[in-house]
């Protein structure tokens, strides 16, 4: 017994003990989940007992499904469209925070941050009051003579508005991962390029922006990935995700509509493996450049 | 003018000082103005979502730009209270966000003091499997994980919601990165004095780690209030259902009762807002996890 009691806690076992409980839910719910879902994309339910084997027909049934193509060219737009806000804009606010040239500057990083501690359920609940087509945005675009738009019921419109719920509620965080690069370029480089007479547009240009470089891609590599597996904000802002001729379907969406709206666990699964090869593929790249197995392992 | 910015023209040139002092106030104020244009801007969504729970039911759709309302009336508020769930879907929301904060962070907490203190076989595969299991998107395991759940017997329960989520790699990647800075010599010493590894993990490790613990907690915590996709598919009864899937149950409708969405957000929004002015570093600093843990 007591021979038992040693072994248990001797220094040979007990990390192992210490690490059981994270890794038999790690087995249980990620490993064995990813390969049931491998599973799962070859097959075709009839009922939750029934399934056949079917090969690689939901994956030729993907191909040829206008849906399915539509949602990836969605997911591609709204990911490149925040691309397109989401580096930019974070990154100069952050620069002009970090400048001293603004007064009160904590309390502008504060509010900036609020939206990233919001619900997205929430958030997408009060845009789609507010771009309602007597909503706030309409009326307030009315006051500069504007026509109302239908920002959610057109489909030209419908991407926007998501990319707009996008700035909202992700500039905050941006402009905090930013500012730790910020923060980290020596003061030095600032005093030297100054007494050289560089002005600030050279000084953004020639400094802050290249030692920027792994901070930005950084932000670009996860906007990316985050982009890909957009839900909820289309889900909430177009009822049960069901937007306007599909304008605003994305991957994720379509996903969970497969397979709990329709019940076809097998297109469902297939089209969550797609989802997993290109995010892997993304991250891959992102590896690349940050190294990560090359400083831990 | 004949160097601007540099110090030693400046001295010589007393006018251009004033000059260039002039100016710097000048852009101060340029800046500032538009960081306070910019921060009413991004203020809307929170304004308008409050003020909209505190209008008169008819009012809220025709409000157009008028920022107060005609009449301030909390009943919506007692609509909120009487029509659905709602005091149900809070206590959810905070007994699951508790757990699964409590739950995470103990098992990550442990398991990121293994991967840091201790040398064995398959430590680096373990971890870099770990790491890995981070590109996973949820949406792949969504139906896999749905089935689980079934055969487990955990749909519509809180071990259900939990659980699936707990293997959280941030965390203990999170704890990991942390521990490495704890002193050996410190550990060496309580096993010197007696304790066994597990004691000297609660009494020694644990109270060291505090910042880190209430960091992670904060930050799970949030995570999982703010989750809709997992606790949609474990909850159908409305009396089992956290606050985002209430929520989402009255929204996903195409004659939305706004009334009831906005006093329902409203409340559902206000307990981080006020955490986060008492406890901002452990909001900061758990976000930054997000990037350290990808980063690194």
């Amino acid at each position: 017994m007591s021979q038992i009691k040693a072994f248990l806690t001797s220094r040979k076992i007990a990390p192992f003990v210490f690490l059981a409980p994270y890794l038999i839910l790690f087995s249980v719910f990620k490993v064995w989940p990813v390969i049931q879902a491998v599973k799962i994309s070859f097959t075709r339910f009839q009922g939750l007992q029934n399934q056949t084997w079917v090969g690689l027909q939901n994956y030729e049934a993907l191909y040829s499904n206008p849906r399915f193509s539509m949602a990836l060219r969605n997911t591609t737009i709204y990911t490149v469209g925040t691309l397109l806000v989401l580096i930019p804009l974070p990154l100069i606010l952050a620069v002009l925070l970090n400048s001293g040239r603004v007064a009160k500057g904590t309390v502008f990083r504060i509010i900036l941050f609020l939206p990233a501690l919001t619900s997205l359920v929430v958030v997408g609940s009060v845009f789609r009051l507010l771009l309602g087509r007597d909503g706030f945005l309409n009326s307030a675009l009315g006051l500069f003579g504007m026509e109302p738009l239908r920002w959610l019921e057109v489909a030209g419109l419908t991407l926007p508005s998501l990319i707009l719920l996008a700035v909202w509620r992700w500039t905050g965080i941006n402009i905090m991962y930013f500012n730790a690069g910020l923060v980290n370029i020596s003061k030095e480089l600032y005093e030297a390029a100054a007494i050289d007479g560089a002005n600030a547009r050279q000084i953004f240009w020639r400094i802050t922006l290249p030692l920027l470089k792994p901070t930005t891609l950084f932000v670009v590599i996860i906007s990316i990935i985050g982009g890909f597996q957009v839900f909820v904000e289309p889900f909430i802002l177009f009822v049960n995700g069901e937007s306007p001729g599909n304008s605003a379907l994305t991957i994720a969406v379509l996903i969970y509509r497969t397979a709990f709206l329709s019940f076809q666990f097998g297109p469902a699964a297939a089209m969550g493996v797609i989802l997993a090869i290109i995010i892997f593929i993304l991250s891959l790249i992102q590896f690349r450049y940050f190294g990560t197995f090359k400083k831990e392992a | 003018m004949s160097a601007p910015g540099r110090p030693s023209a400046l001295i010589r040139q007393p006018e251009a000082v004033l000059h260039l002092r002039n100016r710097r106030w000048v852009w101060t104020l340029v800046i500032t103005a538009f960081f306070v244009v910019l921060a009413f801007l991004f203020l809307i969504p929170l304004y308008w979502m409050t003020i909209s729970s505190l209008r008169p039911q008819a009012e809220i759709f025709s409000a157009g730009t008028k920022l107060l309302p005609s009449t301030a009336t909390l009943d919506n508020y007692r609509r909120l209270l009487s029509d659905v769930p709602y005091p149900r879907w809070f206590m959810n929301s905070l007994l699951q966000s508790t757990g699964y904060a409590v739950v995470t962070v103990l098992i990550c907490t442990m398991g990121g003091f293994a991967l840091s203190k201790y040398r064995f076989r398959l430590r680096n595969p373990i971890f870099i499997l770990i790491l890995l299991s981070q590109m996973i998107p949820f949406h792949l395991l969504i139906v896999s994980l749905f089935l689980l759940i079934i055969q487990l017997g955990l749909v519509e329960s809180y071990l259900g919601a939990i659980l699936p989520l707990a293997a959280h790699p941030i965390g203990i990647f999170f704890m990991r990165q942390y521990m490495l800075s704890l002193e050996d010599e410190m550990l060496d010493a309580a096993r010197v004095d007696g304790a066994n590894e597990y004691r000297m993990f609660f009494s020694v490790v644990l109270p060291n780690v505090k910042p880190a613990l209430s960091t992670l907690f904060i930050l799970f915590a949030l995570e999982y209030w703010n989750n809709l996709l997992w606790p949609l598919i474990v909850f159908r009864q409305p009396q089992n259902m956290p606050l985002t899937v209430g929520i989402a149950s009255l929204v996903n409708q195409y004659r939305v009762q706004y009334d009831l969405v906005m006093a329902g957000s409203t409340l559902a929004t206000l307990p981080f807002i006020v955490l986060f002015f008492f406890l901002r570093r452990q909001f900061t600093e758990g976000f930054a996890a997000y990037g350290t843990g990808i980063e690194k």
